[in-house]
């Protein structure tokens, strides 16, 4: 399928990622390629396993010390009396 | 007589622990060639003198003290920048990560050291891991120790440049499509994926966590199965490093391949290739043969897909795990957002480089509602019938070969603008990643230019001791010496 810079405006959205409008252009480009490379996986339709997720150990549900708060809030980049601060949650956002 | 720094890993840690050299002597031996080299190459975002210093002192103090530090005795080693070490920076080669310090060490690297290895830097990657050149880290690109207007491969470009440039003996990286073997490839040196769940993944930053395994990076096949036992086995810590005992890797290694069944994939046309990596191809599966091994045809229809079941497993997981670099709870925050939901937006934009961003609109575009189906579900379902495939194959055959990349190193800037041209450079080392299971890139000599080319050997879930066998019986015959020439280096240096 072709890829429109629109689509690629959704797609940024949704992923939470800022262009600018030259990147979005050459994304839209480079991605179009990409996905009508990937689009050969449309041969296998209806000629494929169902897909099993890979063997995983469940380990026991227990509680464990984690992370202690202030070397956690070390690596933060705005914190205060031991929580992360960040700015006004309202408004802003994508293009959506 | 070789210098310190020529010797192999497994050389350094019997002197040091017979205490023939201390772990000092073979440390400064190191960090002196490193001041030669790394002005060339630009391996590391960081050397940790002070630290290796202290630490290669301490294991000449229980020496002394009639202690055994352990496997790895004094020999130094570089990490990829995306395996943790409590208090060092990690940046997996980002500007997002820029100022973060590991609160934590991973459990391969716990493992090194308390084996007695000294880590000696952190070492250059594409960023997050995406990429096959080293050209993605947002910090430096780095060469290639054979000819310096080259790539070194990626994305453990860092670490592999390092070993073939002879700052250290052993190295070690992530590989989650061909990370570390194809470096391996490009840059002359032996690298391996292990089995998933081979090795603990806890501490490493996660790119597409169904993928990823930490490996080793190493100048000749012992050394590599040495790293390898040594950071091996089941870790509490991470649900998916298997409890599987892990068996000694050295013990058989010499062995041999006599009447060992060896697979060429069938519809892998390497003679398509043409040029010195079919030449090559061609002298590789005749030293098999001369080794011993019986090379049997086996049949894997579906291997022609796997990068682009890859390009879509993989971006989906980088798109989820790649969610929690978002401006609040460390690394990068753009100063410009005045609300969360534009703190979000901006952080990502200017933290993340291009090929993270474009991976990240491919998964989101998998995933996405409408489309999940028709690519997700369906390079799930492609690849489970490649497992299936390669689970007969390793029937027919105890093993099987392909080259390790479709070409030796390219120049520096030559794919950076068609990211599928770059994608496809990974096109015999996905499979493995994909089916989970094993695989290692020995040198196969150089081409006429002068360039490393590689032969990979895959080995079923956990077969890595039957890997290493042929790797070194392949390594045996062709007497292959990593001696790199630094080309172009009379141009830069002056």
């Amino acid at each position: 399928m072709a890829l429109t810079p629109e689509d690629v405006k959704k797609i940024a959205t949704l992923a939470r990622l800022r262009f600018t409008p030259g990147e979005e252009e050459r994304f839209a480009g480079q991605l179009a390629h990409v996905v009508e490379y990937i689009d050969q996986l449309q041969e296998f339709a209806g000629d494929v396993p169902d897909a099993s997720a890979p063997g995983v150990r469940e380990s026991e549900d227990l509680s464990q010390e984690c992370l202690p708060r202030e070397r956690f809030l070390a690596n933060a980049p705005a914190s205060m009396d031991g929580f992360l601060l960040v700015p006004e949650i309202k408004g802003g956002g994508g293009d959506a | 007589m070789p210098e310190l720094w020529e010797l192999s890993a497994e050389e350094i840690a019997r002197r040091v622990r017979a205490r023939e050299v201390s772990a000092a002597e073979v440390l400064e031996s190191c960090l002196a060639r490193t001041s030669q080299v790394e002005p060339l190459i630009g391996a590391y975002l960081e050397i940790f003198e002070g630290e290796s210093r202290a630490r290669a002192a301490e294991i000449d103090r229980r020496l002394a003290a009639g202690e055994d530090p352990g496997a790895l005795a004094g020999v130094p080693v570089a990490l990829k920048d995306n395996l943790s070490l409590e208090g060092r920076a990690l940046t997996c080669g980002s500007r997002i990560l820029a100022g973060y310090l590991a609160p934590y060490t991973a459990t391969a690297v716990e493992r090194l050291i308390a084996a007695g290895a000294v880590p000696v830097g952190r070492a250059n990657m594409d960023e997050f891991a995406m990429g096959s050149s080293c050209e993605s880290s947002a910090y430096q690109p780095t060469r290639n120790p054979w000819d310096l207007s080259r790539v070194p491969g990626g994305s453990s470009g860092g670490p592999t440049a390092a070993v073939a440039a002879g700052s250290v003996p052993l190295a070690f990286g992530s590989d989650t499509g061909g990370s570390i073997r194809q470096p391996a490839a490009l840059c002359g040196v032996v690298g391996v994926k292990p089995t998933y769940g081979r090795v603990s993944r806890y501490g490493l930053v996660a790119f597409a966590s169904s993928l990823d395994q930490i490996g080793p990076i190493a100048r000749n096949v012992r050394d590599a199965a040495l790293g390898l036992q040594v950071i091996a086995g089941a870790d509490p810590r991470d649900a998916t490093a298997s409890e599987e005992p892990v068996g000694d890797y050295l013990e058989r290694i010499e062995e041999g391949i006599a009447g060992q069944r060896i697979g060429v994939i069938r519809e892998i046309d390497v003679a398509g290739l043409g040029g010195e990596v079919a030449r090559n191809w061609q002298a590789s599966l005749d030293r098999l043969a001369a080794a011993g091994a019986e090379l049997v045809e086996v049949s894997v229809p579906s291997i022609g897909a796997a990068v682009a079941v890859y390009y879509v497993v993989a971006t989906s997981e980088a798109s989820a795990n790649l969610a929690r670099f978002d401006g609040v709870r460390y690394g990068f925050r753009s100063p410009e957002a005045d609300n969360l939901a534009d703190l979000y937006f901006e952080s990502r934009g200017e933290g993340f480089g291009p090929e993270v961003k474009r991976r990240i609109m491919l998964g989101t575009f998998a995933l996405s509602s409408g489309y999940y189906q028709a690519y997700y579900g369906r390079a799930r379902g492609v690849l489970e019938r490649m497992r299936r495939e390669l689970d007969a194959a390793f029937g027919k055959a105890g093993l099987l070969v392909t080259p390790t990349t479709p070409s030796a190193a390219f120049r520096l800037g030559e794919k950076v603008d068609d990211p599928l041209a770059m994608y496809l450079s990974d096109i015999f080392t996905t499979p493995a990643n994909l089916a989970g299971i094993t695989a290692t890139a020995v040198p196969s000599g150089a081409g006429s230019d002068g360039l490393p080319l590689s032969l990979q050997i895959l080995g079923p879930r956990f077969g890595e001791a039957g890997v290493f066998r042929a790797a070194r019986a392949f390594e045996r015959e062709l007497g292959w010496v990593v001696a790199p020439g630094f080309r172009g280096a009379e141009v830069g240096a002056g």
